[in-house]
């Protein structure tokens, strides 16, 4: 076994007696996923109430993202989810400095994240029927949290949630350091045509095929809830249908799994919330110029020396496919369903 | 004059490489996936090569002729990169020309030849 993970596992073993109530042995611990700014191990273990799969998600050093929440929030949020109802992770404490680092441990789940494994596997295909109306249901059940049980939640006490979006996307831009026309384009339109839907509320911030657990028969988990924030319910519905998100699968809106008509009636049926075809075209575009920006911010991670990886290299090039995706959504005409689009797109026309 | 196999060649080479030898090979799917995008960025090196001699230029030109700009005799990426700030600055302003949305696709589109050929042939 490496040092590294000698050094933790002794770590482990010191800390864990304490959060699971007993002597506790280590029977496994390898690394899943490791990046500059954070890692997961597999933690296989004997507590005294039984085996246990866990994941331990950990810091690893590096520079953070700038609106990711700490580790220490993030534990609390997925224990408030948890204990809500939502099917995310049981988590099991937060170990703070764990041998030089803040961590959390979490129930493993087991199915699939891998977007263009679960857009394709044969064996998905009763998962990605499910798929539409548990994310729904999952999507509520998130936007029901209380927020004044979360206060250290980014956005807390915004006047409007769609201008903090919009102003927010400008200082990520701003900061890059670029000249991009096309996602300036995306942000003049949405001044003009993003608006607040509703009351603001506990939104996950990266509700997506990618970052969904996905057992054969659906959804088994919601991870990554590092950009959770306070905002409008549309962000989180509309992000799981930006183009990036369909895996290739481009014609079906929904993730590459389906189109969204199921997800967005049994949302409304649930919260009584009707959504506008205009606003989930504006939150749409909002999610592309959000992945266009966050994908110029990741290349900048790697040109930076933040976090060299080739990964994050490439995005910086494949930026201007979100950027062809706002300018297509652009010229799309507004929905004739909506008078919403249409007095907001009069309104447009006047001003210019 | 370089020898051959010329910058081009080289990084043909090393995409093949990638692809059939280490990402073929690969049995951690980690890896398997990073080798091909590796691979990817190769090969946009490879068309930027190819499109270097022309995308600045004709992106100038494009920005230049929105703009209403005479040309500013500085080489064509730094001509192109200043006239894209002014036009972003521009827009933000509000006072941008109402041809910018076909002119911004065009370039979009040029950006797209080296970045992702394969994109813009796919269809809706």
């Amino acid at each position: 076994m490496a040092p590294v993970s000698e050094e933790l596992r002794k770590s482990l073993e010191a800390r864990l007696p304490a959060l699971l109530g007993g002597p506790v042995q280590i029977a496994k611990l390898s690394l899943l996923a490791g990046g500059a700014s954070m890692e997961a191990w597999a933690v296989e273990l004997r507590a005294p109430s039984g085996p246990l799969s866990l994941v331990l998600r950990r810091a690893a050093g590096g520079r953070i993202y700038q609106d990711a929440l700490s580790l220490e929030h993030e534990h609390a949020l997925v224990a408030e989810a948890h204990r809500s109802g939502v099917k995310a992770p049981r988590p099991y404490g937060f170990l703070p400095d764990l041998s030089g680092h803040d961590a959390f441990l979490m129930d493993r789940l087991h199915g699939e994240t891998v977007g263009r494994r679960i857009v394709r596997l044969p064996e998905l295909a009763k998962a990605r029927a499910a798929l539409p109306v548990q994310m729904a249901e999952e999507l509520a059940r998130i936007h029901a949290l209380d927020p004044a049980r979360l206060p250290f939640l980014p956005g807390t006490g915004a006047a409007s949630p769609a201008r903090r979006a919009i102003d927010g996307l400008v200082a990520q831009l701003d900061s890059v350091g670029e000249p991009h026309p096309a996602i300036e384009l995306g942000i003049a339109w949405l001044r003009e045509n993003l608006r607040d839907t509703g009351p603001a509320v506990v939104v996950h911030g990266d509700f997506r095929i990618g970052n969904l657990m996905v057992a054969p028969d659906g959804l088994a988990g919601v991870l990554d809830w590092e950009f959770a924030r306070i905002g409008d319910v549309l962000e989180d519905v509309a992000w799981p249908l930006v183009k990036a998100w369909r895996f290739g699968v481009d014609h079906l809106r929904l993730g590459g799994i389906s189109d969204e008509r199921a997800m967005i009636a049994r949302y409304a049926e649930i919260t009584g919330r009707k959504i506008e075809p205009a606003d989930l075209h504006a939150y749409e575009l909002l999610g592309n110029v959000r992945w266009a920006v966050g994908s110029l911010q990741q290349a900048q991670r790697h040109l930076r020396g933040d976090e060299k990886s080739v990964e994050l290299a490439i995005l910086g090039r494949l930026a201007c496919e979100v950027e062809h995706e706002i300018l297509h959504m652009l010229e799309e005409p507004a929905s004739p369903a909506s008078p919403v689009a249409e007095r907001r797109s009069a309104q447009h026309r006047e001003t210019r | 004059m370089p020898d051959r196999p010329d910058a081009l060649e080289l990084l043909e080479a090393v995409r093949g490489f990638l692809e059939t030898e280490v990402a073929k090979g690969a049995t951690d799917p980690r890896l398997r996936f990073r080798a091909l995008v590796a691979a990817n960025a190769l090969s946009i090196a490879g068309r930027e090569l190819v499109l270097d001699e022309t995308s600045p230029s004709a992106e100038a030109r494009i920005l230049r002729e929105l703009l209403r700009e005479a040309p500013s005799g500085a080489p064509p990426a730094e001509e192109a990169l200043a006239l894209s700030w002014e036009l972003c600055r521009r827009i933000r302003a509000g006072t941008s020309p109402s041809e910018t949305a076909g002119a911004v696709r065009r370039i979009v589109e040029g950006k797209l030849a080296a970045a992702s050929p394969r994109y813009l042939q796919k269809k809706r």
